[in-house]
């Protein structure tokens, strides 16, 4: 029994079919309203919308989490018996590891992520859910020539000091990231800002490192071949 | 400098030969070098810009494969990379080009390594689709092996593009991951070309069918560049 299983979940057959059925899922449900920018999905980490949404609006994301779960049993599994042989090259089995390192990642993210937008002007502040402040001392920007902000950022006072958060330069504290979105200068000055925690982050850089490394070793062992 | 896009897509469509082949792409290049020189940045935004960049990337990935002793005797592959090349440098000519600076949000070079490793990604999974018909034409094992070759690097530009692409993400917009059309999408493409990669492993009998999905692949690609920004809302859409 446990044998037949053990061949179940080894085989290439599997992973070819539930790659085809995560295909198949994200597919459809990108025609799915569910998918766009109004949706919800990306306003709540994935757990907590997968729980809340009607089943008629997210039933492509179960059947997808579903087939990536079995996926993720599979890459494993094929991965430890092709090590148990030897003289087989470890670069699949490094890229089946990123891949497993980023599943894992997002679920992470999926359970534990955090996003909160709110839009304050200048000199207001917020709160940490520790119950620090933190206090937008200066918003400033400046209005390209063809009327749209060039450049824009926000100054924040913090415990530690006056920190700057500009667009692709957020401010990360205690493992929130405070990000600046959108800045309007009058008729007060005010910015649009998110704080987020994805605690699948540093996972998924990891799992995306050993997935290169992985990936240059069988380019460079496939050279000429 | 229009008229060197028009000079390349002209002769990319003529390229019967390889010298021919290399002019074309010289003008491409130049064009793109001019478009980055006035703009200060990799020419990236708008349908324009975006296809003649895919048209050179096209070209100057397929470099390598027509110059390879393998495609010697496949006497079209030269003018079908030309040809495929020229295609979207002509689809380019309708639309508008946009001069504006970056908007801050995509200021960075992470965004514009993500864009331009997807298209030399692109670029690849085109040439391996033509191996596919080569193969199928009676090419033989080495225009297979040639199209696992340039779908393989391809997949690597792509992976590389992801990896990118989630790190600009987690920078510009909080998280590496968002779920829009365009991410299902490319999800899509690279666990197509991870199937594709992984089917190789089913061995001889199955080599109609490897030939077959590189060349699906691509439409596949073509669907997550263009597809996807034409009929569906995304905050990628060009």
């Amino acid at each position: 029994m446990l044998k037949k299983l053990y061949a179940t979940f080894c085989s290439l057959n599997l992973g070819l079919w539930l790659m085809t059925g995560v295909m198949v899922t994200l597919a459809l449900g990108s025609f799915s309203s569910a998918s766009s920018e109004q949706g919800g999905l990306n306003d709540m980490p994935l757990l907590f919308w997968l729980q809340r949404a009607p089943l008629g609006y997210s039933w492509w994301l179960w059947l997808c989490v579903a087939c990536i779960a079995v996926l993720f049993v599979n890459a494993l599994i094929c991965s430890i018996d092709a090590l148990r042989r030897k003289g087989r090259s470890v670069a699949p089995h490094l890229m089946h590891a990123g891949f497993l390192l980023i599943v894992l990642a997002h679920l992470l993210s999926a359970y534990g992520g955090f996003k909160q937008q709110m839009q304050l002007p200048q000199g207001d502040s917020f709160g940490f859910p520790d119950g620090e402040r933190v206090v937008v001392e200066r918003i400033s920007g400046q209005i390209g020539p063809m009327g749209m902000m060039s450049t824009y950022r926000a100054d924040l006072r913090l415990s530690d000091g006056l920190h700057a958060v500009q667009p692709n330069q957020p401010l990360f504290h205690k493992g929130y990231g405070i990000y600046v979105k959108d800045v309007e200068l009058s008729p007060v000055p005010v910015a649009l800002f998110e704080v987020h925690k994805e605690p699948g982050a540093l996972t998924a850089f990891i799992g995306a490192l050993i997935f290169t490394v992985g990936n240059l070793m069988l380019l460079a062992q496939r050279k000429g071949r | 400098m229009k008229w060197l896009l028009i000079t390349s897509a002209l002769l990319f469509v003529a390229s019967i030969r390889r010298p021919i082949f290399v002019v074309a792409l010289g003008c491409s290049l130049a064009y793109l070098a001019s478009r980055g020189m006035g703009l200060g940045r990799l020419p990236l935004i708008g349908p324009q810009d975006t296809l003649a960049f895919f048209s050179g990337s096209l070209g100057l990935m397929a470099l390598p494969f027509i110059y390879s002793r393998q495609t010697a005797g496949i006497r079209w592959f030269c003018w079908g990379c030309g040809a495929l090349a020229g295609l979207f440098a002509a689809l380019a000519l309708p639309f508008p080009t946009i001069n504006m600076p970056l908007p801050p949000i995509l200021d960075t070079y992470w965004f514009e390594l993500h864009v331009a490793l997807a298209f030399f990604a692109y670029g690849l999974f085109g040439i391996a689709a033509l191996l596919g018909i080569a193969f199928l034409q009676g090419g033989g094992k080495p225009a297979l092996d040639l199209q696992y070759r340039a779908a393989l690097v391809g997949y690597s530009f792509f992976s590389l593009s992801m990896v990118s692409g989630g790190i600009w993400g987690y920078y510009a917009w909080g998280t590496y991951w968002l779920w829009t059309a365009k991410e299902l999408w490319t999800s899509i493409l690279w666990i197509f070309y991870s199937l594709y990669l992984h089917l190789r492993l089913k061995g001889q009998s199955w080599e109609r069918g490897f030939a077959w999905l590189g060349i699906v692949g691509f439409l596949v690609t073509l669907f997550t560049y263009l597809g996807v920004s034409m009929l569906m809302r995304s905050s990628h859409s060009f």
